[in-house]
């Protein structure tokens, strides 16, 4: 065991100072990683910043009660009373025909509205409650759920769950998910095709070595292990590379969006990656390195053979 | 030690290298082998470390059949075996002491085991002080001794050298033979080829005498006089040449 591990400790020295000895190959394999490794790291920090950010509008969706419009003041006071001591809702207010007139009136800012509303003769709007469920009402199912409840009151004419946009904002996130997801595979299959290319012209351009070292008695292991170390590193120092590069990319939209965030009353929108998803990319960075080396190591080894 | 029973190699360009060698050379002996070039010597050397196998017949080196050996088996039988190369096949980039220490860095010795074997090896062939040169800076005789000295360096109870005196003058050839008979004084079985007729004369060891890949001489070069072969069954031309 103790020699076991003193044979890895040499390689590993060995194969930092060959990386060392040939810096050019070395930083060029590196950088292509870091790139490669970037593009689906800066995907997955869009993503979680994005559901952050839906996660919290989601805590807030309303829905509109739309009393029936011939209902007097008294009756539509009734029904909203019922409403309000419904578990599921945080908060309610009635709004009258006539202060939704006003709001109206507000929000057009038509200069003849008043002369369309005096065509009409009456304020053609309902009552109307608008409603906040509370936390654990707001997720899409229970928002249904509530909506079939309100319905069985009498004199509701028709509610509307302003839900939508969030709905149709998850279901762009899940898109774009898939769509990271099958390109994050794209780019690691790359990714192992570019390392093991870089493997294999090491391994031509150490045939010498190899050749001598298994004239001396280097088992197939021995001869291998420097390669999977080269893989290795490559993979670990292009993930530490391209976790620099997301720092950077992190602090040149920092502003902006720190800018954007408080517009909207909101702490930070940028998504803090954590420390477990740091090591888990050099984790897969060091993985796919590896298996680059694997790979191109089982095909073209076997082929140097002393002469 | 290695002994071969109706050993052929043909390779695949149909070019026949060795025909129907048999021959055994006891633990501890030391023999020449001699032939020009392309006689089947290099051949023979690649078989025994099993660089080549055998088309047809039986070769075992220390009891093992080489022959019939697993692949994943060659690394300990090329670790018993200490081979010194015509061309030396030094990794020029490497120091001396790198050169000198795979051996023992194949085996996962620990570093300062290695230093001091490497040590002691450099001293025995007369290189001390010399371990951080790179091989080009080295002079050809130097860089056979440091051949010599990864050759050694395992302690293999078998030493190959091919053509070890091939490019140096008489002093410097008696020297690296005389290093080789060092070795085997302690032991260790020796086959060196070469065609430097002089080497054998000078040490009367026995001979082997390969000729376009058959053996026709096995014989003891002091043993001229009395024309006696060492071993007449197993090289029945050998009475016939053994003046060669």
């Amino acid at each position: 065991m103790g020699s076991y591990f003193t044979r890895h400790m040499q390689v590993l020295v060995s194969t930092f100072g060959d990386m060392a000895r040939t810096p050019a190959t070395a930083i060029n394999t590196i950088l292509v990683i870091a790139i490669t490794l970037l593009l689906p790291s800066l995907l997955y920090v869009i993503v979680k910043s994005s559901e952050d950010l839906s996660d919290t509008w989601q805590g807030r969706p309303q829905v509109s009660v739309f009393l029936q419009s011939d209902m007097s003041q008294a009756e539509s006071q009734l029904i909203f009373n019922e409403i309000k001591l419904h578990p599921a809702i945080e908060l309610a207010e009635l709004i009258t025909p006539s202060q939704a007139l006003e709001e109206f009136r507000l929000l057009s800012n038509s200069a003849t509205l008043s002369e369309e509303l005096a065509f009409l003769g009456e304020n053609p709007l309902p009552p109307s409650i608008v409603l906040m469920p509370n936390k654990s009402a707001a997720k899409p199912a229970a928002l249904d759920e509530l909506k079939d409840q309100l319905e069985k009151i009498e004199g509701i004419d028709s509610i509307r769950l302003d839900l939508e946009w969030t709905e149709r904002f998850t279901a762009i996130l899940a898109v774009v998910t898939r769509v990271g997801m099958l390109l994050s595979a794209l780019l690691a299959l790359g990714l192992v095709l570019i390392v093991s290319n870089t493997i294999k012209l090491l391994i031509y351009n150490r045939r010498d070595e190899i050749e001598i070292t298994k004239l001396v008695g280097g088992t197939n292991a021995f001869v291998r292990r420097p390669f999977l170390y080269y893989g290795m590193l490559f993979g670990l120092f292009g993930s530490l590379v391209s976790l620099i590069f997301l720092i950077l990319a992190a602090n040149l939209v920092e502003q902006p969006i720190a800018k954007l965030a408080s517009l909207y009353q909101h702490n930070s929108l940028l998504y803090q990656i954590q420390a477990w998803e740091i090591l888990s990319l050099i984790g897969i960075g060091s993985l796919l390195g590896w298996l680059a080396a694997r790979w191109s190591v089982a095909q073209h080894l076997w082929r140097i053979k002393p002469k | 030690m290695i002994k071969l029973s109706q050993v052929n190699k043909r390779y695949p360009n149909g070019h026949e290298a060795l025909k129907d060698v048999s021959f055994d050379i006891a633990q501890g002996e030391m023999v020449f082998l001699a032939g020009h070039s392309g006689a089947g010597k290099s051949t023979l050397f690649k078989l025994i470390t099993r660089i080549e196998k055998p088309t047809s017949g039986q070769l075992f080196v220390d009891k093992q059949n080489v022959s019939r050996m697993r692949d994943s088996k060659v690394p300990a039988l090329r670790r018993e075996i200490g081979v010194i190369f015509q061309d030396h096949k030094l990794l020029m980039d490497r120091t001396v002491f790198d050169n000198v220490a795979l051996p023992l860095i194949v085996i996962g010795m620990p570093h300062d085991e290695i230093k001091k074997r490497v040590r002691a090896a450099l001293n025995k062939v007369g290189l001390e002080g010399k371990q951080e040169q790179k091989p080009v800076t080295l002079s050809g005789g130097e860089q056979q001794r440091v051949g010599i000295a990864r050759a050694v360096i395992n302690r293999p109870n078998i030493l190959l050298a091919d053509e070890p005196t091939g490019n140096l003058d008489e002093a410097l050839s008696d020297e690296i033979i005389d290093i080789f008979a060092d070795f085997n004084r302690v032991g260790v079985t020796v086959l060196i080829a070469t065609h430097d007729l002089r080497q054998v004369e000078r040490l009367g060891k026995r001979t082997l005498h390969l000729d376009n890949g058959e053996l026709v001489g096995d014989y003891r070069h002091s043993d001229k006089a009395n024309t006696t072969p060492l071993d007449s069954t197993d090289s029945p031309t050998a009475e016939a040449d053994n003046n060669g």
